[in-house]
């Protein structure tokens, strides 16, 4: 970030109200890394992300939903650029969806039971609280574009391009299944699940 | 168990709480004053007023040896009071920070106190004979946010704060002439002024709201915003914790802890109640609250008649009064500190909340 925005150093004289005075103080707050304040990520590409996404499904097919959610939520793609990020998230919202609301309760309660499940419910809320963003603002232009670019330069077969309903419809459906496991997993995480999806520095 | 001592002081927020050695005076940090309570027969009575500091009061604590009160404000001064038979004398400390002091407390030798602030310094204070006079020394160096709470290490020398910026550090704040020279320890060798002897963070790195030695000194707790409890097992000095122990819970923030020897740790926060949680090097759990909810105060599960429900329901649209938290705090618990016992051994202790109540529990 350069220190004048926008501006050019010859408009300087007349533009000192556009200096981003934070940056020339050292001391300044807004100066905060806070990269410091998760470990450092491993890149992870688009290609090992959709890998990810096609065992998750084909083990969504075969039945086995739980290791599915499990699969798709231990291997959150922190390291990843947004297009990266979006495309785990349509593989984590297309299992929440394959998931029957009968059988939501029980498997959160065995996930969380496992050692380490309590993470595992933590970055589930934080898909839930991130596709209930992205679906709120889908009929945009803005977020229908990044959606679609993965599919466009997906080589090969996707499930998302063999629904190509309207967004509306699409986001309803999908927020109302946000809700419901939103729901859900309070129950079995507590409040304290929510509070972390706030605090951890560790996006999805 | 006999069911806990409760005190409502007022309908205002307390921010902080402290008693004195005898348990006779209780100090309460009120709006800009800071108010003592004497006991009376089974309650507390406002006995007198400390007023000195113009903005909020964050933050008291009593010297137990001493009985000199430090108070500290967002006013950003710090206040030490001195007992004498006319009342309380107020001295001035000269802090030199530029944002609220957030949070005071004394050291266990009651040579210095340490005051934590938003001017992300941390002031450690002595009082020097000659100048007759308070001087305040900072701890600087890797602080990047406000600092919301301190706490001592049995030596005196060693100082954790807890930061906004989600870590959670421990300092030396040795002064040459006031302390002596600590043992060497887990902590580190040599520990001149602003020695970073730890810095701790853990995964989801919410910010620090409390922080506290074990009875050893040899382990460091921390409660976090994202409703954590982080329990650190250091290893010397430059070398990487042998243990960090960290708890996620289902509940909501805890805002202070205490241990309770050193495998025992009591937390309370936004959830209105104190937990326990026990554990050690190779881990940690919550045990459960420690609140009775069947105590007999609890009588508003009992059965109403007809009659009543139906003027309820008339009245309020509903049958039950669910106005009331089934908690004995109705609020967020801020402070919570040792009542009778000492951190290796708690007997009771004591909490105070936004509810303006105190309420003294058994461990």
């Amino acid at each position: 970030m350069s220190i004048i925005q926008q501006q050019s150093i010859a408009t300087l004289g007349d533009n000192w109200r556009t200096i981003n005075i934070d940056l020339l103080d050292p001391e300044s707050s807004s100066n905060f890394e806070t990269t410091t304040l998760h470990p450092a990520f491993a890149p992870v590409s688009e290609d090992e992300v959709r890998t990810l996404g096609q065992q998750v499904r084909q083990l969504l097919r075969g039945g086995d939903a739980e290791g599915a959610l499990k699969g798709a939520l231990e291997n959150a793609p922190y390291g990843g650029d947004n297009a990266v990020k979006d495309l785990h998230l349509q593989t984590v919202t297309e299992v929440l969806q394959g998931i029957k609301a009968s059988e939501m309760t029980p498997m959160l309660q065995r996930i969380y039971g496992l050692d380490g499940g309590s993470d595992a419910l933590d970055v589930l809320m934080k898909y839930l609280y991130k596709g209930m963003a992205a679906s709120s603002a889908a009929p945009g232009k803005s977020s229908r574009g990044s959606t679609l670019t993965p599919q466009s330069t997906g080589a090969g077969f996707s499930q998302m391009g063999g629904r190509p309903g309207p967004p509306n419809e699409n986001s309803g459906s999908a927020m109302s299944v946000l809700l419901s496991w939103h729901e859900k997993v309070v129950d079995v995480a507590g409040l304290g699940c929510v509070g972390r999806t706030m605090t951890d520095w560790r996006k999805v | 168990m006999s069911p806990p001592e409760v005190h409502h002081l007022f309908h205002a927020p307390i921010a902080d709480h402290s008693f004195s050695a005898d348990k006779q005076t209780l100090a309460v940090a009120r709006d800009t004053g800071v108010e003592l309570y004497s006991r009376e027969g089974g309650g507390f009575k406002l006995k007198d007023e400390l007023k000195g500091h113009d903005k909020t009061v964050t933050s008291v604590d009593i010297a137990l040896e001493s009985g000199r009160i430090v108070t500290c404000s967002q006013d950003r001064n710090a206040l030490v009071w001195e007992p004498s038979p006319s009342g309380y004398k107020p001295t001035l400390v000269l802090l030199r920070i530029n944002r609220a002091a957030t949070f005071v407390r004394w050291s266990p030798s009651e040579a210095k106190f340490a005051v934590g602030s938003g001017a992300r310094v941390i002031a450690v204070c002595y009082f020097e004979e000659e100048n007759d006079w308070w001087i305040s020394k900072h701890i600087k160096k890797p602080i990047r946010s406000t600092i919301t709470t301190v706490a001592w290490h049995p030596n005196s020398v060693l100082l954790a704060a807890g930061s906004t910026d989600a870590h959670a550090r421990v300092f030396s704040s040795f002064v040459k002439g006031v302390d002596d020279r600590p043992q060497p320890g887990v902590w580190g060798e040599r520990l001149p002024f602003n020695t970073v002897c730890g810095e701790y963070l853990n995964n989801s790195a919410g910010w620090v709201h409390a922080v506290s030695f074990s009875p050893s000194g040899d382990v460091l707790a921390f409660a976090a915003h994202d409703s954590s409890i982080t329990v650190v097992y250091p290893n010397g000095a430059d070398q990487l914790p042998k243990a960090v122990v960290s708890v996620s819970t289902q509940l909501l923030p805890f805002m202070s802890l205490i241990w309770n020897g050193e495998s025992e740790i009591i937390a309370a926060g936004y959830d209105c109640e104190a937990y326990r949680f026990k554990g050690g090097e190779g881990g940690w759990q919550l045990t459960g609250s420690l609140e009775s909810k069947s105590r007999p105060g609890a009588a508003d599960a009992r059965e109403e008649s007809a009659f009543n429900m139906f003027k309820q329901m008339d009245l309020k649209g509903k049958t039950k009064d669910d106005t009331k938290l089934t908690t004995v705090h109705q609020n967020t618990i801020n402070t919570l500190r040792v009542y009778e016992g000492s951190t290796g051994g708690v007997r009771k202790f004591s909490t105070s909340g936004v509810d303006g109540r105190i309420v003294i529990w058994n461990a």
